[in-house]
C-alpha cells in the first residue's frame, strides 16, 4: 500500500503550533514590501494539528528498515550500530544551541573537542594534520583533491591527471571532475587487485595521484600497497586513500604507514555516527606534513596553550563549507573513540573482519567467494550458481528482516561488468554470532527457496507496503535517454 | 570480553571467537590479517586515551558543552545566515527514532517508503516554498547549494562564467569560489548599490552586455539584510540569455513571492531555520530547486514515483544517470552522502508550524526586527545604514566602533550582532542585527537599554583605546 504524503492529511485551518506572542499583535503582512512582491498566494503548507503530524511521521518509520530493525549488511556503507550515548551527548545545548558566529572565545569547549578528535583521526591514520571540515566522505574527496591540485601548483607543474581503479566508489571520478582533474581508469586482475602492469603504463609525470581504497570495494587488501607507493612516488604523485573501508584496518595498519601522503575518513563508517537516511555525515581529511598548509579553513590548533580555529593560512585551498564543520556528527565520533579506546577500536577492526569470513565460510557452498580468499570486512559472493537471479534473490531476504547487501546498481559501489552477478557483504563488527548464524540461516533458506519456489523470490518482496520494485521500470526511463550535462 | 575494551563494545566472547576462527579454518585472529605486509603493520597499540565508562563520558562531554556559550546563556542577535528560531519539540522527536535515524540512503525501495514519502514530501514542499517544481532531496548546506547551482547553471548553458552579486555572504562566495575553481568557472562581481545594498541594475546590465554568462547568482535578502528584487533583475537576465540563479531565506517567503514566483531558474537555500538547530555551525541543509526542463542538471538524490511490479504507486530514487555511483566523473556532482535526516526535520517542521503558522512566523520575524530597529535608531548616532527594505536582520551604522561596543554588550551577556568589518573591511562602525520569534517584547527592550549604555561607554573607549 502506497504511503501517505503528509499533504494528503491537510485541512484548512489546522496547525500554527501555537505560533503567537500577545504583544506583537498579528499585521497583515503588507507594509514591509512593495505590493507586487508581498506573497498573496498560499504556499501550499500541509496544515494538521500537532497529534495528526506525529501519528504520520511515526506511522512512515514503521516503513523504514535501520540498523537499529535489524542486520544492514549493505557492503561498502559499514551499517553498524552507533551507541546511543553518542547521539544523546551531541544533543547538549552547548552544542546545539551554539552559534556559529559567536565571538571565538566562547566556544572554548568546541575548539578543545576538535582538537582532540584532530588528533585522534591523526592517530588512526598515520597522518600529521586533520581537517574536520568536509561534510562527508566525497566533500572530503574533494578537500583532498584540492590540496593536491594546489600542492602541484605551487610547485609550478600542472598535472592534470588522477589514477582510479575501477572498483572505486563512483564519488572519486566524480570529485576528481570537480576539480578539473582527468580521470584515468586501473583495471582489476582477476584475483581481485589492482592491475599493477596497468598502473604503471598510465604513470607519468603527468599524473597528480592515485586514488586508491583499501581494502578495495571487492573486500581485498591491496597486499602490493608498498610498490604501488613507491612507483607513484617516483614519478613525484601523491597517494590518496579513500577512508571508505577503514574500519578493516583500525590499529592494525595505517594509511599513513602504508604511503598514503593524504586521506579522507567517513566518520559513519570508520568510526561510529548514524547515517540518518542518507545523511549527515562528516568527512575528515587527514593529511602529511608536507601537505598540511593547504588544508581548509579554519584548521584548529593549539595557541598559547588554547585551542583556537586558524583562518591565517595563506597556502589553504580555502573554505568548502559555511562555517566549521558537521559539530553534531563530529561530536559523535569523538564520542566513540572516547567509549572505545584503542584496544576497542583495534577490537572492532578483528570482529568485522572476523565476522565477513566468517559469513562468507559459511555460505561458501551455496554462493561461493568471487576470489577464493579470506576477504577483509566484507565479502564479495557470486550469485551466479543460483536458479533465480542475485536481485530478486536479496529482494526475498527483505522478508525475513535482513537488508539486502550492496549489488550491480544498488548501492553506492560500482562494480566492474565482470561482477554483475555479485553481492558485496557487510555483516559490520556489531553483530554478534546469534545475529551472524540467523541472518546466514536466512540467506541459506532463501536459497533452498530458490531451488524450488523460484516464484516465491521472482516475486519478493511479500511482506512490505509496496512490491518489488524494478528501477528500470521506474518512472524515469524514458529520461535515460536524455541529455545529461 | 576484556573490561579494557570499554563499554561492552566487544560483540564476542572468547568462546565465540574460538568457534568462528574453526568454522573459517584459521588458529588466530591474526591470521585474518595475513595479507598485510608484516613490516607496515603498528607494532603498539594507538596513542588514544583510555575508554570510559558511559558516566566518566557523560561528565567529560558535559563539561565541554558547557564551556561553549549559547543563545541560551546569552540574548543573541546573531544571524548571518544561521538563525536563532524555535524548533518544536515534534521536529527533534521524530528525528530521533531509530528506523529514521538509523537507516542508510534508500537504496532498497521496499524497505524505505516511509523515508521516501518523507524525502518526496521534502522536495514537494520546497519546490512550492522556492516556487519552482523540481527540488533535489538535499546537499550539505546553503553554501554548497549555492555553489553546486552556479555548476548547473554553467552546465545548463554551457558557459563556464557566472555573474555573482558582491553581496552574498563572503563565506559562501568563499565555498562558490572553491568549487568555481576546480571546474575551471569564472565570477564577474555585480555590483550593489552603496545607499540602498541592492543589486544595481546597471551594474549586472554592464556585466552581461559585456560577455556572455550562465547565470545572475544573486542572495535574497543580502549581506546587508536587503530584500532583492528579483522580477527586475531576471528580466534583465532574460534579455541577456542568462538565468537567474536566487539565493535565498527560506521564513522570508511567508511575507513575500517566491523566487520562482518572481522569475528565478533556479532557487537555492539553507534551510537550517526549518527546524534544525544552530548546531555550532552544522549539520544544516541545502536544497536546490528548478524549472522541470532542467531537473536532469540537479546534483544529489532525487526521489520520485514508480510502480512496483503489481503496477501499484510506490517511491524510488530516480533520475539516478545524473549521479556519481552511475555515471562517475560525467556526473552533475559528486555529492552521496546527503543531509536527509535534516531534510526530515524541515518537514516535520513544516507539517507542525504548517501554513498558518509558517507565514506568522514570518510576520512576527519581520514585526519585531523592525520593532527592535526602530528603537535603535532612535539612539543618538544609530542609524539603518541601508535603504532598502529588511526582513529580520539588518545594518546599522554606529558612532563609535562596533567592537568595544559588542564588547560591553557581551558583558551583559547579549551578543549583539555581527561586527560587519569581519565581512566587508570597509564598514568600520556597522553592526549587523537579526532578530527571530523567540526574542521577547521584554528582551528587546532590556537590549536596547543595553545598547544604550554601550554607546555611551564606545567613544571614550575609543579616545582612550586602553581597554583589553
Amino acid at each position: 500500500m502506497k504511503t501517505a504524503s503528509v499533504l494528503d492529511r491537510s485541512r484548512q485551518g489546522f496547525g500554527g503550533a501555537a505560533v503567537f506572542d500577545p504583544e506583537f499583535p498579528d499585521v497583515a503582512g503588507t507594509e514591509w514590501f512593495p505590493a507586487d512582491e508581498v506573497r498573496t498566494a498560499p504556499i501550499g503548507l500541509p496544515e494538521l494539528s500537532e497529534l495528526e503530524v506525529v501519528r504520520h511521521f511515526t506511522g512512515l518509520s514503521h516503513g523504514v528498515h535501520g540498523v537499529d530493525s535489524g542486520p544492514y549488511p549493505l557492503g561498502s556503507c559499514t551499517m553498524k550500530y552507533n551507541p546511543k550515548r553518542n547521539d544523546a551527548l551531541a544533543r547538549l545545548d552547548g552544542f546545539a544551541r551554539a552559534h556559529p558566529r559567536q565571538p571565538a572565545d566562547t566556544l572554548q569547549g568546541l575548539w578543545d573537542l576538535s582538537l582532540d578528535l584532530q588528533r585522534f583521526i591523526a592517530e588512526l591514520t598515520g597522518m600529521d594534520a586533520v581537517s574536520l571540515q568536509p561534510a562527508a566522505g566525497a566533500h572530503g574527496e574533494l578537500a583532498g583533491l584540492l590540496i593536491m591540485r594546489k600542492y602541484f601548483a605551487e610547485r609550478g607543474e600542472p598535472r592534470r591527471i588522477i589514477l582510479i581503479p575501477d572498483s572505486a566508489h563512483g564519488t572519486n571520478p566524480a570529485s576528481a571532475a570537480m576539480v578539473g582533474y582527468e580521470c584515468k581508469i586501473i583495471p582489476t586482475t582477476p584475483d581481485g587487485l589492482m592491475d599493477l602492469a596497468a598502473m604503471d603504463r598510465l604513470l607519468d609525470r603527468n599524473v597528480a595521484g592515485l586514488m586508491l581504497t583499501n581494502p578495495s570495494t571487492l573486500g581485498l587488501f591491496e597486499e602490493n600497497i608498498t610498490r604501488i607507493g613507491q612507483r607513484v612516488h617516483d614519478q613525484g604523485a601523491l597517494l590518496y586513500y579513500d577512508g571508505a573501508n577503514l574500519n578493516a584496518l583500525m590499529g592494525i595498519v595505517r594509511p599513513g604507514d602504508m604511503g598514503f601522503d593524504l586521506v579522507h575518513i567517513n566518520v559513519h563508517k570508520t568510526l561510529s555516527t548514524p547515517h540518518g537516511g542518507g545523511g549527515p555525515g562528516a568527512g575528515p581529511v587527514g593529511v602529511k606534513a608536507f601537505l598540511e598548509p593547504y588544508l581548509p579553513v579554519p584548521v584548529i590548533r593549539r595557541v598559547a596553550g588554547r585551542a583556537v580555529p586558524d583562518h591565517d593560512r595563506p597556502s589553504t585551498i580555502g573554505k568548502i563549507k559555511t562555517h566549521f564543520g558537521h559539530t553534531e556528527v563530529l561530536v559523535k565520533a569523538y564520542c566513540y573513540v572516547l567509549t572505545v579506546g584503542a584496544l576497542g577500536l583495534k577490537t572492532a577492526t578483528e570482529n568485522a573482519v572476523l565476522n565477513a569470513n566468517y559469513l562468507q565460510a559459511k555460505l561458501a557452498d551455496l554462493l561461493p567467494p568471487v576470489f577464493h580468499e579470506r576477504c577483509m570486512h566484507e565479502c564479495l559472493l557470486s550469485g551466479g550458481t543460483l536458479k533465480v537471479s542475485p536481485f530478486d534473490f536479496v529482494k526475498r531476504l527483505i522478508d525475513f528482516g535482513v537488508h539486502p547487501p550492496t549489488l550491480v546498481g544498488a548501492g553506492c559501489v560500482h562494480f566492474a561488468k565482470q561482477y554483475e552477478a555479485a553481492m558485496l557483504i557487510e555483516p559490520t563488527e556489531t553483530e554478534s554470532l546469534p545475529s551472524l548464524d540467523s541472518m546466514i540461516e536466512k540467506f541459506r533458506k532463501v536459497a533452498r527457496e530458490a531451488a524450488v519456489a523460484p516464484y516465491m523470490i521472482e516475486t519478493a518482496p511479500h511482506t512490505t507496503a509496496v512490491a518489488k520494485i524494478i528501477k528500470d521500470q521506474a518512472a524515469y526511463i524514458s529520461l535515460l535517454e536524455a541529455t545529461t550535462p | 570480553m576484556s573490561e579494557s575494551i570499554g563499554a561492552g563494545y566487544d560483540v564476542h566472547r572468547p568462546e565465540d571467537r574460538e568457534l568462528m576462527l574453526e568454522a573459517i579454518g584459521l588458529a588466530s585472529i591474526d591470521e585474518l590479517f595475513a595479507k598485510i605486509p608484516r613490516d607496515l603493520r603498528l607494532q603498539r597499540l594507538m596513542d588514544l586515551p583510555p575508554p570510559l565508562s558511559e558516566w566518566e563520558l557523560d561528565r567529560h562531554v558535559r563539561a565541554l558543552a558547557s564551556a561553549n556559550a549559547t543563545t541560551l546563556t546569552h540574548l543573541s542577535l546573531l544571524g548571518g545566515g544561521a538563525y536563532d528560531h524555535h524548533v518544536p519539540a515534534v521536529v527533534s522527536d521524530i528525528a530521533s527514532r531509530g528506523e529514521f535515524l538509523t537507516s542508510y540512503t534508500p537504496y532498497q525501495p521496499e524497505m524505505s517508503q516511509g523515508m521516501l514519502r518523507v524525502l518526496h514530501d521534502f522536495q514537494l514542499l520546497l519546490g512550492r516554498l522556492l516556487g519552482l517544481p523540481r527540488a533535489n532531496s538535499s546537499v550539505y548546506d546553503g553554501a554548497t547549494a549555492l555553489a553546486e547551482a552556479a555548476w548547473m547553471a554553467c552546465s545548463i548553458r554551457q558557459v563556464p562564467r557566472i555573474a555573482v552579486a558582491e553581496t552574498i555572504w563572503p563565506e559562501w562566495r568563499a565555498v562558490l569560489d572553491t568549487y568555481m575553481d576546480g571546474r575551471g568557472v569564472t565570477i564577474h562581481p555585480v555590483a550593489a548599490d552603496p545607499d540602498s545594498g541592492l543589486v544595481a541594475p546597471e551594474s549586472l546590465e554592464r556585466t552581461l552586455a559585456r560577455t556572455p554568462m550562465a547565470a545572475l547568482v544573486v542572495q535574497t535578502p543580502n549581506m546587508f539584510g536587503v530584500v532583492e528584487s528579483i522580477r527586475p533583475l531576471a528580466a534583465i537576465c532574460k534579455a541577456h540569455g542568462a538565468l537567474t540563479n536566487v539565493s535565498c531565506y527560506p521564513m522570508l517567503l511567508g511575507l513575500v513571492q517566491s523566487p520562482g514566483e518572481q522569475g528565478a531558474d533556479i532557487a537555492t537555500c539553507e534551510a537550517q531555520s526549518l527546524g534544525l538547530w544552530l548546531n555550532a555551525g552544522g549539520p544544516y541543509l541545502g536544497v536546490i530547486a528548478t524549472r522541470d526542463e532542467y531537473e536532469l542538471f540537479l546534483p544529489g538524490r532525487i526521489v520520485g514515483e514508480c510502480d512496483d511490479l503489481k503496477g501499484e504507486p510506490a517511491l524510488a530514487l530516480v533520475k539516478e544517470q545524473r549521479e556519481q555511483h552511475v555515471s562517475r566523473d560525467k556526473a552533475t556532482s559528486h555529492i552521496c552522502s546527503n543531509q536527509a535526516l535534516m531534510a526530515l526535520r524541515a518537514v516535520v517542521y513544516l507539517s507542525t508550524v504548517g501554513e498558518g503558522g509558517f507565514r506568522r512566523l514570518s510576520r512576527l520575524n519581520a514585526q519585531k526586527a523592525h520593532y527592535l530597529c526602530d528603537r535603535l535608531c532612535s539612539l543618538p548616532g544609530v542609524a539603518l545604514a541601508k535603504s532598502g527594505r529588511f526582513f529580520n536582520e539588518f545594518l546599522l551604522s554606529l558612532p563609535g566602533d562596533a567592537a568595544s561596543v559588542l564588547r560591553s554588550l557581551r558583558d551583559e551577556r547579549i551578543f549583539g550582532g555581527i561586527d560587519f568589518a569581519g565581512l566587508d573591511p570597509r564598514y568600520r562602525h556597522h553592526l549587523l542585527v537579526a532578530v527571530t520569534e523567540t526574542r521577547s517584547k521584554g528582551e528587546l527592550d532590556r537590549i536596547v537599554a543595553a545598547f544604550a549604555r554601550a554607546l555611551s561607554a564606545a567613544p571614550r573607549v575609543d579616545a582612550g583605546g586602553d581597554r583589553a
